[in-house]
């Protein structure tokens, strides 16, 4: 009987040291997209500033970035010299798009005013777009190929590198 | 409904809708207290993804708020519960999902407690039948012990002489 108690004991516990032992290392924000691989949700924004309507569906036969960013995220701040940059350089075989939710027109401008602009900003204004896309937090950032699937999902501030490392997966 | 439709078709935008995730609704629409209480039931079912651990029905982000807000509209248009939870899992994944589904390894959140109580039983049960199973000679080992612990202990003497004189 002890043998058996010490057995499942050993048993228990090295369950538990597994899980844990799984667990470090991953960031515990980070959720795996179930769309990447799936047509993106549709959607025909109006952009800020031109009034100008955007329909993701226009957009097909080129990879699409899509950037979920707001004026009152700090991160948002970082990356958005990198994406601007990217944008110059890559545009039109590749379009940018940046969404923006929760937030308001003018507030919107002024940012783009003082930190430059390269490609449209569409305005979410009651986060559906957000949502359907899975979106928690901004800056999230979405890849997709030619045929309009995501294949790649970016939590947080863009680099040039991880930037350029997601694109190749929707040029392929 | 019609209002935010004419408003949408006034703007020119399109947002992604439900349709195209889980199909036309199959339920009653809903209005009035009913749909506030459908909204809440159903928005205590879903994790705010913003938030640690919270629903979005308690939870005052903005983005939480949103996600209430299309629970309302799903209600109104006649979406069912397990659409607009199906809805959410398309978007988020089973995160979203405050109780977990029976499949995969979010299996093991219902059937390891269950398990464990069960290896609990048989411990327990199996211990009780032995001690049933193994004579003990009362006079032979309790009565010494007992008399010996009397003769140890000088608190129990004191305490059993004082019964004794009462």
């Amino acid at each position: 009987m002890n043998r058996t108690v010490l057995i499942v004991g050993i048993v228990i516990v090295a369950a538990i040291v597994f899980v844990l032992f799984a667990g470090l290392g991953k960031d515990p924000a980070h959720i795996d997209s179930p769309l990447v691989g799936r047509p993106a949700p549709p959607f025909a924004l109006k952009a800020v500033g031109t009034g100008e309507t955007i329909d993701l569906e226009t957009l097909r036969g080129k990879p699409v970035v899509i950037n979920f960013w707001a004026t009152w995220c700090g991160p948002c701040y970082e990356e958005h010299p990198t994406l601007v940059a990217n944008a110059r350089n890559l545009q039109p075989e590749v379009q940018f798009i940046g969404v923006v939710f929760n937030d308001t027109d003018d507030k919107i401008m002024r940012f783009l005013a003082e930190r430059g602009s390269a490609y449209p900003t569409l305005l979410d204004t009651n986060g559906k777009t957000a949502i359907a896309y899975g979106v928690g937090g901004v800056p999230e950032t979405f890849f997709l190929n030619p045929k309009g699937t995501i294949v790649a999902k970016f939590e947080g501030p863009l680099t040039t590198e991880a930037l350029q490392a997601e694109l190749a997966k929707a040029m392929r | 409904m019609i209002a935010t439709f004419l408003l949408l078709a006034f703007l020119q935008i399109k947002v992604p809708d439900a349709a195209q995730f889980v199909g036309p609704p199959q339920g009653t629409p809903l209005a009035g207290a009913a749909l506030e209480r459908r909204t809440m039931e159903i928005s205590a079912e879903l994790r705010c993804p913003v938030c640690q651990g919270l629903a979005i029905g308690d939870s005052p982000s903005q983005m939480a708020a949103n996600m209430r807000e299309q629970v309302r509209e799903l209600l109104s248009r006649g979406y069912t519960e397990e659409q607009i939870l199906s809805y959410f899992e398309k978007s988020y994944g089973q995160f979203v999902l405050l109780k977990p589904k029976f499949q995969g390894v979010n299996a093991l959140v219902w059937l390891l407690p269950v398990l464990v109580l069960a290896i609990g039983l048989v411990i327990v049960v199996t211990k009780a039948k032995r001690l049933e199973k193994t004579p003990v000679p009362v006079a032979a080992a309790v009565a010494p012990d007992a008399a010996s612990e009397a003769a140890d202990d000088p608190y129990l003497a004191q305490v059993r002489e004082m019964v004794e004189k009462s």
